[in-house]
């Protein structure tokens, strides 16, 4: 049986002359698990909101041809009767939750088909089981972590008992715990129902998919089974498309294997392994930071220290909840007032421990996961200038041209800045911040909802700042970027510093805290730094 | 007086009713003191097992008490209501802040009606022709409506208006922090209101905690970039207000980009499917609901009583 049938589909979003999408043919089978992969902006989304209902039911434009879930009419069939055939589970799931108890949110859609109380509670249970989540089904959302979160927004989905679920980067903003237990939900659901994964990383979700759809520039670009992938590898780097490194070495050497043990035994015997990252050497100590967090019940939230050398890259790890944001609030001096918190900060020798915000601001800037909360100007050059005017800092338009030269933002600079592309955005967000001449910059889950190709373009523009002379701390979940960029690590975990060196050693025994190495890792070999 | 003197001190007089509820709020609540008393917690105490329509009714006969009664029935019901936070969970925390935004209600009703209140009036809601002066304005006060001298009159009517409101608005947030929206969507679908309606009301109780918090983000960001950094030290917490209007545009930004996904997230899961909806758990009358009631009737009884013994809303005002 067809679970979706797509035939001569072409979709204009309003004012837009070019479709968004073109897809002559497509058929996905009933029980297939599949896929679908692409840049930002690629079509993947349009192609997935077009099966859905979302489009056109509630993104307004212009389609054409026939999309059919389960042979119904999706153009003609309002979404509410859609809602049992498809499912869907967005990228965010806090926008995607709306009830304040997770039992509430769950029962939301069956309470909206006018089911029995009985009927709904029946297939709450039925959810809650599936996802795992009946210890927290009395929890605030808000309190959840998320992978917590996340399940949630699957359970609720499940509720509805769609035919096909559909799965938009389900793990994009969560950690590898939660991550593993949203794949485990997969596993399961695997065998029940036809499911769509659309997500970045490939990698991640190879071992669960039977078929893999890229599509890009609002076209498939490719449709393969999942154990074809390796013949594909070079196509998809093509296209900026990230893919297990294991695969890439395999195909480049002629090994015939997919197993990332056997390439790297035989990488290992034609001394082809990869190189290791360039880490920046051992330099000063730019700023050391103690923080200890507790709170009103006296629960400590968090006891750590680190320190941060000059033009290095610093990354913090580990699983959500571990304290790492808390950390750096602690840094900055963002805590809540009811919060119990013991601070020393030196910088540069000095003991800024005492200071305001408004004061420490004048040497470390923070960009937030939430980064468009930062931009407050009309134009992308007023956002720029903001801290230098503030400051009183001279020669602020020689040193706003600089700025938006080193972010390429000189052609936007008349742009509103919320009005610019997420990448542009988060441009302007980390422009605007270091402007005023601080040493030192933090970023709070940058590369969150990011693909392999903007990660790429992050990773050269936080190289070329170090170069520059500035000291780098990130938040992160994307152990791959860490291992390519970072030149130090801490990870922490319930709230203390668990491990602290080069991403080398430290991957050596971060398993246990929930920071997996990434697959460039595995390939060199867990003795590495002994080869090395 | 030296006039100079008279001046600064006038001025001062005038800047404390609207700048010391602001300091309240900047350094003592804060937003995330807001965003405390705005969003629910789960627990089990006599407001958290309550049917959310009696919570409403309560509110309703809390809102008429107060406008029907003279002030200190209103005063007592505020202190009753107060004292009742300290149930629900953190009630100490909710009992300070609850406390706090009291004091920001009186002095902000007080200085509203003080300089402002005509003598005749006074003189009519105190039964009494002598309006005693406790300071006199400069002249040019009066360009600004305000009457010649600040009379102890004045204030103690500003006092006694604000007891009008502040028992109202402490029961108010005792349906926020105690009920869920869903609670509350059935609750009031129970009356017939339509669902587009409420699910609007329940998606805006979601919120309003989060604008808090994306606001004392926002403005701590702001601050780190230099928002008041040329200014005195004793000023810096009025930046606030300054980061607080800065942040208004992108964090309404943010939030219907988010709001998107809500409207998807509902819409594909049979929102508005049909006219009504059913519920996991009906909508059911408990202990707690019963007692509510009681204490509400006996409520209304004591009000008509103590309108009827001439305690109402009516003059002389004491």
């Amino acid at each position: 049986m067809k679970a979706v049938e797509i035939k001569n589909l072409q979709f204009f979003y309003a004012g837009n002359p070019d479709p968004s999408i073109i897809v002559d043919s497509l058929i996905i089978e009933d029980g297939e698990t599949v896929l679908i992969t692409g840049r930002s902006g690629g079509g993947k989304s349009t192609l997935v909101n077009c099966i859905t209902g979302i489009i056109p039911h509630i993104n307004h434009g212009d389609l054409e041809g026939n999309v059919e879930v389960y042979g119904i009419k999706v153009a003609e069939t309002p979404l509410s009767k859609l809602s049992s055939e498809v499912g869907i589970v967005l990228q965010n799931p806090e926008s995607q939750v709306m009830n304040y108890r997770v039992e509430e949110e769950v029962a939301f859609g069956p309470e909206n088909l006018c089911l029995t109380p009985e009927e709904i509670r029946s297939r709450v249970r039925e959810a809650v089981e599936i996802t795992g989540i009946s210890e927290i089904q009395d929890r605030e959302t808000y309190t959840l972590s998320g992978g917590e979160m996340q399940r949630v927004a699957i359970a609720a989905v499940l509720s509805m008992r769609p035919k096909l679920l559909i799965l938009d980067e389900p793990t994009s903003n969560i950690d590898p715990e939660g991550t593993a237990q949203v794949f485990e939900i997969l596993k399961q659901l695997k065998e029940e129902k036809t499911l769509i994964i659309v997500e970045h990383k490939v990698e991640r979700v190879l071992p669960f998919v039977d078929r893999i759809i890229v599509v890009d520039e609002g076209k498939v670009f490719l449709d393969i089974k999942s154990h074809e992938l390796i013949h594909h590898v070079d196509k998809m780097l093509e296209i900026g498309i990230e893919v297990p490194i294991h695969f890439i070495y395999a195909r480049k050497n002629g090994i015939d294997s997919e197993d990332l043990p056997t390439i790297r035994e035989k990488l290992a015997e034609i001394n082809a392994l990869p190189p290791l990252h360039a880490r920046a050497p051992d330099s000063n100590i730019l700023m050391k930071a103690s923080v200890k967090v507790t709170a009103d019940n006296n629960k400590q939230l968090v006891n750590g220290s680190i320190e941060l050398q000059k033009q290095h890259i610093l990354a913090l790890m580990g699983r959500n909840g571990a304290g790492k944001s808390t950390f750096l609030k602690g840094v900055m001096g963002f805590l809540e007032t009811d919060l119990k918190a013991e601070v020393e900060l030196v910088l540069d020798g000095k003991d800024i421990s005492r200071e305001h915000i408004i004061d420490r601001g004048r040497e470390i800037a923070f960009v937030p996961q939430n980064f468009d909360l930062t931009l407050i100007s009309k134009s992308v050059e007023t956002e720029v200038a903001y801290s230098i005017r503030k400051r009183k800092i001279k020669d602020y338009k020689v040193r706003v041209e600089e700025m938006m030269d080193m972010f390429s933002l000189t052609e936007f600079r008349d742009r509103d800045p919320l009005s610019l592309s997420l990448g542009q955005r988060r441009r302007v967000a980390m422009a605007s911040a270091i402007a005023s001449g601080v040493k030192i910059i933090m970023l709070d889950e940058p590369t969150s909802g990011q693909d392999y190709f903007h990660k790429e373009i992050l990773g050269r523009e936080l190289i070329r700042l170090k170069e520059n002379g500035f000291s780098i701390i990130i938040v992160t979940h994307d152990a791959r970027f860490v291992y390519k960029y970072a030149d130090r690590m801490v990870v922490f975990d319930h709230g203390e510093k668990v491990l602290e060196g080069l991403p080398e050693e430290v991957f050596l025994k971060s398993g246990k805290f929930s920071v997996i190495p990434p697959s460039d890792y595995l390939l060199r070999g867990y003795n590495e730094l002994l080869i090395g | 007086m030296n006039y100079l003197l008279v001046n600064l001190i006038s001025w001062l007089i005038f800047f404390f009713g609207a700048a010391f509820p602001i300091l309240i709020v900047l350094r003592v609540i804060g937003l995330t003191g807001f965003m405390k008393v705005t969003r629910f917690e789960n627990y089990h105490t006599f407001y958290y097992n309550m049917n959310p329509s009696v919570k409403i009714m309560l509110g309703i006969v809390v809102t008429v008490v107060a406008a029907l009664t003279i002030w200190w029935i209103g005063a007592i019901l505020t202190v009753v209501v107060l004292f009742t936070y300290l149930t629900l969970k953190n009630g100490k925390s909710k009992f300070i802040t609850g406390f706090f935004l009291t004091m920001i209600t009186i002095i902000g009703t007080t200085w509203a009606f003080a300089p402002y209140t005509p003598y005749v009036i006074l003189q009519e809601a105190f039964h009494n022709t002598t309006i005693t002066g406790i300071w006199t304005w400069p002249s040019y006060f009066t360009v600004m409506g305000y009457q010649k001298e600040l009379s102890i009159q004045g204030l103690i009517y500003g006092f006694q208006i604000s007891m009008r409101f502040t028992a109202i608005s402490l029961i108010s947030l005792v349906l926020v922090m105690t009920s869920t929206p869903s609670q509350v969507l059935r609750a009031i679908n129970k009356i017939g209101m339509p669902v587009s309606i409420t699910f609007s009301l329940v998606v805006a109780m979601r919120t309003i905690p989060r604008i808090f918090e994306y606001i004392d983000t926002s403005v701590k960001i702001q601050y780190m970039r230099g928002l008041g950094s040329n200014a005195p030290k004793t000023i810096r917490p009025f930046y606030m207000l300054v980061g607080a209007i800065n942040a208004i545009v992108p964090v309404i930004v943010f939030l219907v980009r988010g709001a998107k996904d809500t409207a998807i997230s509902a819409d594909t899961r049979a929102f508005r499917a049909y006219r009504t909806r059913t519920h996991m758990q009906p909508v059911s009358i408990g202990r707690a609901d019963k007692t509510a009631i009681m204490m509400s009737v006996l409520a209304m009884f004591v009000t008509a009583m103590v309108v009827i013994m001439g305690f109402g809303r009516a003059i002389p005002y004491l």
